[in-house]
């Protein structure tokens, strides 16, 4: 085994871990604090996959925007950080099983796929995927339309979060 | 460089676009006395959008290297769209007054999720498909709260929200296994990946049930209907009215055209999943509906129904005759159920006053005698919604039914023969109330929504003696379809 | 690829065992006497009142939301700045568009308040 697979293991087991605390710890406060311990977990394993800029969006974007915002709804909602209520739906032992199995099958249709075996290849170290990223996001040929369309899209949810978050009671 | 041809393929997009970037900031200065400017403004541009699009009709092309496809199925969506548009701004005219809601944010948000559901329709690469629905589905997560602080319209915007946000993981789930199982988004990289016996067909076909749910969730069929009821009811009307036939619409595009390039090896797999699913919706909504008071949820359940019917006919795609077929009989019941569904709606918000939760069925007695306009509008869009003969809802249905026939689905369509009839009890009671019941509803100031529901009714009954040329035109249209 | 991040999972190492360390150094090595006044919270000398959990206001979570939309505008903008020097004329076009759109929302949430702290 090498260093980078052990390492591999150490971080996805810590993402496991902290994807359960996040749904099974009783403090929403709590919860959102290991999520961003999984989230973490995810960047780390983008770096491993020498995907260097998707591990910083990561950290940028879900650590330093989302979590925050995740942090400041928990903030706002006072009433459900009371942790008396049970965690669990009446039927949370099927909703538990279904997911097992479809999990066990997805993972069993996979292990039947080629690429399932495939040994990750190193990248052309001369190429630099960001520049590559960026010259494919607006070339016409590429990704120039979806790219305009995302700032559409934030700009739509910006207009429709801050229409849902303002208070209309003093308008 | 991109060409002029690209962006004269998505014109009516980009105008769409520019439009609502417009009202965004013209509405910021237009004092709240004023909001109506907003309205006509928004009505301009949408108006401005089907004209490009009517200039278009007919033009086949693709655009941004196979990003979008522009052919007559994508054209002919696009006009239904951008008029549902503008019923869904003339119903909100008056609306949104009577409920001391008029923002401009209403106007913008619309506009942008009818650009959505363009884009949808002429998705030619599944992250555009993936864009695209998030594009129409975020400004309708809004709409649907549109009337915050009131809890029915919070509670609409929550369960929409939390439902759509999940389908959409779902469907980009969907997606990543299809691009494992070939290596690419767009289209015709993954129909050569797939002829070239590249693909993988067990991670296609999972790729392919997890977008039938994503799809599913947008077009309401059991059992992705569960948002559906209490969504339709807590919406400002005049979205739910929106919603019943444009979202609708866009689900059916994207489902028809990613299924019909995408998945033709698995259609006999597939047209066991579409058959339960459209013989279940059918039954469930029919039968469902038949306890519904409230017509709000009436129609939600209604529309369940419809997705039901319209699923019927695509059972059999994997039959490329059957699927032409298919493909057009869905198009011309869309046009006909978007006119019924508005026509019901309009009625409705003729007559709801502010702060409803939807009308009861008891309150539209006397409707008949006391406004025999309304009253024949909304007699005229209940016998369209059974499928009775003199209505666009006759043919619409007759299409269905004879593609599947002729996809041999016969039990399908006994299935859909038997709910129909079910189904004439619900609509034929809110018929006996308006008709037979006594009672004096009071109609609401402002004429627009009256003025759609005419209209609505007017189209249902007109266009009924037509059927075959309107029929062949959507059968025309899509013959180019790539 | 890799070993470039090697030296910032150290650097994450260290940073996390000095201050580990630190504490579970004193907490092994100082004596323990507690009392009530000891155990209470410490704030600055002043006793501390109510609850930690408190309500925030709504403003911060706007705050957030619209910070979040420029982040992930950031991050779209972010490579198309490092292969700035390749790009031809219409690639700078489009960012502009991209950064005119958003510039749009900010003139929005400006004039509604978004960004005004009552």
């Amino acid at each position: 085994m090498t260093a980078v697979q052990i390492v591999f293991l150490a971080v996805a087991a810590l993402t496991l871990a902290a994807a359960v605390m996040v749904v099974s710890l009783r403090r929403m406060m709590q919860s959102a604090l290991a999520l961003i311990l999984a989230l973490v977990g995810v960047a780390v394993i983008f770096a491993l996959l020498g995907s260097g800029f998707f591990a910083v969006s990561q950290v940028v974007v879900y650590i330093g925007a989302i979590a925050i915002l995740i942090i400041f709804a928990v903030m706002l909602t006072q009433n459900s950080m009371s942790p008396e209520h049970s965690q669990m739906n009446p039927g949370f032992l099927y909703a538990a099983l279904g997911s097992a199995l479809l999990f066990s099958s997805l993972v069993f249709i996979l292990s039947m796929w080629v690429g399932f075996y495939a040994i990750p290849v190193n990248l052309d170290p001369s190429v630099d995927t960001i520049t590559v990223l960026g010259l494919s996001l607006t070339d016409p040929q590429g990704f120039a339309l979806p790219f305009e369309i995302v700032s559409v899209l934030l700009l739509a949810a910006l207009i429709g979060g801050i229409y849902i978050a303002r208070d209309h009671h003093r308008d | 460089m991109p060409t002029v041809n690209d962006f004269l393929l998505i014109l009516p997009e980009v105008v769409l676009l520019i439009w609502a970037l417009l009202i965004l900031l013209i509405d910021l200065w237009i004092p709240d006395t004023k909001k109506y400017y907003t309205a006509v403004l928004s009505a301009a541009g949408l108006v401005i959008s089907a004209g490009c699009a009517f200039a278009l009709l007919g033009r086949t092309g693709s655009a941004f290297s196979n990003m979008v496809v522009l052919d007559g199925f994508s054209s002919v969506l696009s006009i239904l769209f951008l008029l549902s548009g503008l019923a869904a701004v003339a119903l909100a005219y008056d609306y949104l007054k009577r409920n001391a809601a008029q923002r401009g944010e209403y106007y913008t948000l619309l506009l942008f999720s009818i650009a959505g559901m363009m884009l949808m329709a002429s998705a030619n690469d599944l992250i555009m498909v993936f864009l695209s629905l998030e594009l129409l589905s975020i400004p309708l997560y809004i709409l649907a709260g549109f009337f915050r602080p009131r809890l029915a319209s919070e509670e609409a915007a929550l369960k929409y929200f939390l439902l759509g946000a999940f389908s959409s993981a779902i469907l980009l789930f969907g997606i990543a296994w299809i691009y494992g199982s070939t290596g690419h988004t767009d289209f015709p990289g993954i129909v050569a990946s797939i002829d070239g016996g590249r693909a993988n067909y067990l991670l296609l076909l999972i790729g392919a049930g997890l977008l039938l749910v994503g799809f599913g969730f947008k077009i309401g069929v059991f059992p992705f209907h569960m948002w559906v009821p209490d969504t339709y009811q807590g919406s400002p009307s005049s979205i739910g009215a929106f919603m019943t036939v444009a979202t609708k619409a866009a689900g059916f595009a994207a489902l028809l055209r990613v299924f019909l390039v995408l998945f033709p090896a698995e259609a006999p797999i597939m047209a066991g999943i579409l058959w339960g699913l459209s013989a279940a919706s059918m039954i469930f909504g029919n039968t469902v509906a038949i306890a519904q008071m409230n017509m709000k949820r009436l129609l939600a359940y209604s529309s369940i129904a419809n997705a039901g019917y319209i699923l019927m006919a695509f059972v059999p795609y994997g039959n490329p005759v059957i699927a032409q077929e298919a493909v057009s009989s869905a198009l011309f019941y869309l046009l006909a159920y978007a006119l019924t569904s508005f026509g019901a709606w309009a009625v409705m918000i003729a007559l709801e006053p502010a702060e409803s939760d939807g009308l009861l069925l008891q309150d539209f007695s006397g409707l008949g005698r006391k406004y025999p306009w309304l009253g024949a509008a909304l007699l005229i869009s209940m016998l369209s919604f059974i499928g009775v003969p003199l209505t666009m809802g006759f043919w619409g249905k007759f299409y269905l039914f004879k593609t599947a026939v002729d996809g041999s689905q016969i039990p399908l369509v006994l299935i859909g023969l038997l709910t129909s009839l079910v189904s004439a009890y619900y609509y034929l009671r809110i018929v006996m109330f308006a008709y037979f019941k006594p009672g004096e509803p009071q109609i609401q100031p402002g004429r627009w929504a009256s003025v759609v529901a005419v209209i609505c009714a007017a189209g249902i009954f007109v266009l009924s003696f037509i059927p075959t040329p309107v029929f062949q035109f959507a059968a025309q249209m899509i013959m180019g379809m790539k | 690829m890799v070993n470039d991040w090697v030296y910032i999972g150290l650097f994450i190492l260290i940073s996390l065992f000095l201050p580990a360390a630190a504490i579970l150094i004193a907490g092994w090595l100082a004596p323990k006497k507690p009392n009530k006044i000891k155990n209470s919270t410490y704030e600055c000398g002043i006793e501390t009142v109510g609850d930690t959990w408190v309500q925030f206001r709504v403003q911060y979570y706007i705050y957030a939301l619209v910070f979040l939309v420029f982040d992930v505008e950031t991050v779209f903008l972010y490579p198309w700045a490092v292969a700035y020097r390749q790009l031809t004329l219409f690639a700078v076009l489009e960012a502009v568009v991209f950064l005119l759109l958003l510039a749009g929302g900010l003139i929005y949430a400006w004039k509604k308040g978004a960004l005004q702290w009552n």
